[in-house]
């Protein structure tokens, strides 16, 4: 062979060769998901144009395969050109998808944002909050393939905001999911606010431009309504500009507390007093703000045990050129902020992220971080040179020892394309053992990633369901143990941007045959022990032993 | 000199304690005047954003953009108040020492009654919602903007404090400037005359040494020269005065033994003895005479007097002598001759006494302006043992000034010594 057609044909091997065990494949046309996000723009620059859309993967029919939704915005009003709405894409069983929207009931058109997803009524069936410019909408699944919209009966309608993500989470540990719904700023079109660059053209205004809007906290009552209890709980604030939120059990109580992303304002850390109220202790746990006193424009959030120690770091999306923050927890509740020395913080500092989601890639054991990126402002470039408004996503890979690489380039062709991204999720939808990952995009289509691990690692996967714990049990903290330490997997709903990854968790055994202990922490205060759990994937009730899927 | 470095050392000392109290003074501005400003500063800075936040939510209140009772801010303003009565109590602590004690009275009294009045509104809000929003609107706005302007009021203060410190810092600076400038101008003066001081005490202590070496030079020359006077004046006298009565005693005891032939052998014999140590005598008169003052140097000249005198020391030390002359050029007189003639009669002696050597070498080279004498031994050469050995080298240094010549030591390439003598013939008037 000619030494030039060596290097051509070098050149066209599948960049898996690169050696990281792993490769994430765009399969978005071959699985037939043929989305594309509706912003509305027409001209307007309103400020909601910028900020969708989000995504899910869900198991909307509990046939064990994930489907997929996907949120849509809709034209403004006096400016109809083309109908959209959500879209629900419902599993093939073989890669593909099937555009179920319309069987669903889902094909609403409304100005969404955001998803959570959780069996709120308890029912076994995973029903759909979606967040919207105007009237959020909670969507039952009647378990037969179809949803029926109960905003009204619920008890949540009747209010308009600029919603936008959202987490259900037991915050009483009454068995019953509630809530959070993170409330951008006060806007509507017609008191739309006129920014400009250039003293000319309109261009999308930054929050400042707007006042702030509260967050929302909704206690289930357990039978089909909500309660709002945003002023009661403590967490009503007006100066608040939030855009994600993730749980997590900050003070290691037992009770799900929240932290709140706000953009340019300080970030709250709502700690559950176990009495309906919380509490912000953002300042003391020092995330409200950047080392340098800054607030930043908090996006996505995520948490995750990224260190095998047992308790949640916490990962946050920022604005270009404020670097991602990646907190670690500290003595006496107070986070360190390890982006800088960890690597995440100087790659990220010319990125714009949103999505973001602690995934484990390669089934090593070590949770590696997703982010999604793109900019708001289309002509971003010609005002910050090498700042594009679409911009690479990132991947980054955890050695277990504190640093993370990004490796977008290296994890599989065309990966790291440039997108205008906003929403990530991740979930195991061909039911190979690891997570694949699904990305929106602003005013552009949706991205499913196949992840094919190909070295040989193991993954120990778990459908947790809870009987005196919320069905879903979400709030569930699983611990395994193998002979490289443990790790541990909260069940969580929210987190990311706009979006919401499955429910089941997912552990790396490496080249491990099995885990050598389980025990899973029930939101209910049970906490069950296992013994030795070989790889694969398992249901496990509460109080019950595990039981392998075939 | 002792005295220029006391002074100098006094200066720094001086100085240094002088900079010492001026650093102490400022550190002391600094912690009490600045950093404590600046930290008030910060803190009013803290006070500000949270009145502003506080006035946010008074709007928000009102505005009813969001779809609650008044109530619901409650817990949002406890937040706020839980920072701001923490930032006023921290403010008291750091407020600047100097500063009047009026205006943190007020805000501090003013801010209890206003969390006091909105506990109020709070309370009214429960049953009078209407109410409750008119008196936000007529009373704690009010309230609010007069903290606002408190705090500003502070911040204005604090500012000027600012200003003041900024000055005072600039001056204590302006000061020590100005001294450092002085100390480094007096410390210049001080090294100036000390260096003067030392100029011209060693330009003293060098003039001494030269006139002692002057002394000492020519009194070893007057020696010298003393010496050459005394030995050619008892060369002279043992030539002529014994050398003649001798030689006259010769005669006569020949002249007595002639006579005595006939007469007494025995009296011949002894006379015949008598005569052979005359005879003696009157050689060993002649040698030392010759070995005083070799008159052959004035009757003959230098070359021959060397001719003469190698061969006897070829045969007093068993040394063999290599002697060469070279060269044409103007003869060396007498005085500058018998200075020549003892520096080779010195360097053969240390030829004999330190070189080891079988083997020397004499040359005489003759040139238009100098003539050179070189002694060369093939022997052990020249080493710090040798060179503080006796006068030797003193004297021969010594008659190479009498002759305004020049003398050279040098280790020769064959690893004994080369003594060389070089003469300038047009400076040959010597003292002797």
């Amino acid at each position: 062979m000619r030494r030039r057609d060596f290097l051509l044909a070098a050149a066209s091997l599948p960049v898996r060769a690169a050696g990281l065990g792993f490769a994430l494949t765009d399969v978005t046309a071959r699985a037939g998901i043929r989305f594309e996000h509706n912003s509305g723009a027409f001209g307007a620059k309103y400020l909601p144009e910028t900020m969708g859309p989000g995504c899910a993967f869900l198991d909307y029919d509990g046939d064990g395969w994930l489907d997929i939704l996907l949120v849509n915005g809709m034209d403004w009003p006096g400016h109809k050109r083309r109908r959209s709405t959500l879209q629900l894409y419902r599993n093939n069983r073989n890669g593909t998808f099937t555009d179920v929207t319309e069987q669903a009931g889902l094909a609403v058109e409304m100005y969404g944002m955001g998803v959570a997803v959780a069996d709120y009524n308890n029912d076994g069936f995973p029903d759909v909050l979606v967040t919207a410019v105007g009237q959020n909408r909670l969507f039952q699944n009647t378990g037969k393939g179809h949803f029926i919209d109960v905003t009204e009966k619920a008890g949540l309608g009747g209010r308009t905001a600029f919603s936008m993500s959202a987490v259900w989470f037991d915050f009483d540990r009454d068995g019953h999911l509630d809530l959070f719904v993170c409330n951008y700023v006060k806007w509507a079109p017609e008191h739309d606010v006129f920014c400009s660059v250039d003293g000319k053209r309109k261009s999308y205004c930054t929050p400042e431009a707007y006042h702030g809007a509260t967050c929302w906290l909704f206690h289930n009552r357990g039978n089909g309504t909500f309660e709002d209890v945003t002023a009661h709980s403590g967490v009503f604030d007006t100066s608040s500009k939030s855009l994600g939120v993730a749980m997590l059990d900050y003070d290691r109580d037992g009770w799900p507390d929240l932290l709140v992303t706000n953009d340019t304002q300080p970030n709250k850390l709502y700690r559950n007093r176990h009495d309906g109220t919380f509490e912000d202790v953002a300042v003391h746990a020092d995330v409200a703000f950047s080392e340098d006193g800054r607030a930043r424009a908090g996006m996505g959030i995520d948490s995750g045990d990224i260190d095998r120690s047992g308790v949640q770091s916490i990962a946050i999306t920022n604005f270009d050129g404020e670097m991602m923050a990646l907190y670690r927890p500290g003595a006496d509740g107070v986070y360190k902020d390890i982006a800088f020395s960890s690597g995440v913080g100087p790659a990220s500092l010319n990125s714009l992220g949103f999505g973001c989601v602690f995934f484990d890639a390669d089934l090593d054991g070590n949770l590696d971080l997703f982010a999604a990126n793109g900019h708001i402002d289309e002509t971003a470039r010609n005002m910050r040179g090498k700042i594009g408004y679409a911009q690479a996503p990132q991947l980054f890979l955890n050695n277990g020892r504190g640093v993370f690489r990004d490796v977008a380039r290296q994890a599989g062709e065309g990966f790291a394309t440039p997108k205008v991204a906003r929403g990530a999720a991740c979930g195991d939808f061909d039911n190979d053992g690891d997570l694949d990952l699904l990305v929106t995009t602003n005013q552009g289509p949706a991205y499913l990633y196949r992840n094919d691990v190909t070295n040989g690692n193991r993954s120990l996967r778990l459908h947790l369901r809870g009987t005196k714990s919320n069905r879903d049990a979400i709030g569930a903290v699983a611990r395994i143990s193998t002979p490289e330490g443990t790790e541990s997997r909260v069940v969580k709903s929210g987190s990311s941007y706009l979006s919401q990854s499955e429910l089941a968790l997912t552990f790396g055994l490496g080249r491990r045959q099995r885990a050598e202990r389980l025990i899973v922490e029930w939101p209910s205060g049970r906490v069950d022990e296992h013994g030795p759990l070989a790889a694969g994937v398992y249901q496990c009730e509460e109080g019950s032993k595990p039981v392998q899927s075939k | 000199m002792l005295a220029g470095l006391a002074v100098t050392l006094s200066a720094v000392a001086v100085y240094t304690a002088y900079t010492a109290v001026q650093m102490r003074g400022l550190r002391q501005l600094q912690a009490e005047t600045i950093d404590r400003n600046r930290a008030d500063s910060m803190l009013l800075l803290r006070i500000q954003n949270d009145l502003n936040l506080v006035n946010v939510a008074l709007r928000d209140m009102l505005d009813g953009g969001e779809d609650y009772p008044l109530t619901a801010w409650q817990s949002q303003f406890k937040r706020l108040r839980v920072d701001l009565e923490d930032a006023v109590t921290r403010e008291a602590q750091f407020r600047p020492a100097l500063g009047p004690e009026g205006p943190r009275q007020y805000l501090s009294a003013s801010t209890a009654q206003f969390w006091d009045a909105l506990d109020r509104i709070f309370t009214l809000a429960q049953t009078d919602e209407a109410e409750a929003r008119t008196r936000i609107r007529i009373s704690l706005e009010a309230r609010q903007a007069a903290l606002t302007t408190a705090v500003a009021r502070l911040l204005v203060e604090n500012n000027d404090n600012e200003k003041q410190a900024a000055a005072q810092t600039r001056q204590i600076y302006a000061r020590a400037e100005r001294n450092v400038y002085l100390f480094l101008a007096a410390i210049l003066v001080v090294l100036l005359a000390n260096g003067l001081y030392l100029v011209q005490y060693n330009r003293r202590m060098f003039d001494q040494v030269a006139a002692l070496s002057d002394r000492r030079s020519e009194l070893a020359q007057q020696l010298i020269s003393m010496q050459e006077s005394t030995f050619r004046y008892i060369s002279r006298e043992l030539h002529d005065e014994f050398g003649q009565i001798l030689t006259a005693i010769g005669a006569m005891l020949q002249r007595a033994g002639r006579r005595a032939q006939a007469v007494d052998a025995p009296l011949r014999t002894d006379l015949k003895e008598v005569q052979e140590i005359v005879q003696s005598t009157l050689d060993k008169v002649r040698t030392l005479s010759q070995a005083l003052h070799p008159a052959v140097i004035e009757e003959a000249g230098l070359e021959t007097a060397l001719r003469q005198h190698l061969p006897v020391f070829e045969k007093q030390t068993g040394i063999h002598i290599d002697y060469e002359s070279s060269g044409s050029g103007p003869v060396p007189d007498q005085t500058v001759a018998i200075h020549m003639y003892r520096v080779l009669q010195e360097a053969l002696n240390n030829v004999a006494r330190h070189s080891k050597s079988s083997r020397a070498a004499v040359r005489l080279r003759y040139s238009s302006d100098c003539v050179v004498l070189e002694v060369e031994d093939g022997g052990v050469g020249f080493d710090s043992a040798t060179r503080t050995r006796g006068m030797g080298l003193v004297s021969m240094r010594e008659r190479a000034e009498l002759v305004h010549g020049r003398l050279d030591l040098i280790n020769a390439n064959g690893g004994g010594l080369l003594v060389r003598l070089t003469v300038p013939l047009a400076l040959t008037e010597t003292h002797a």
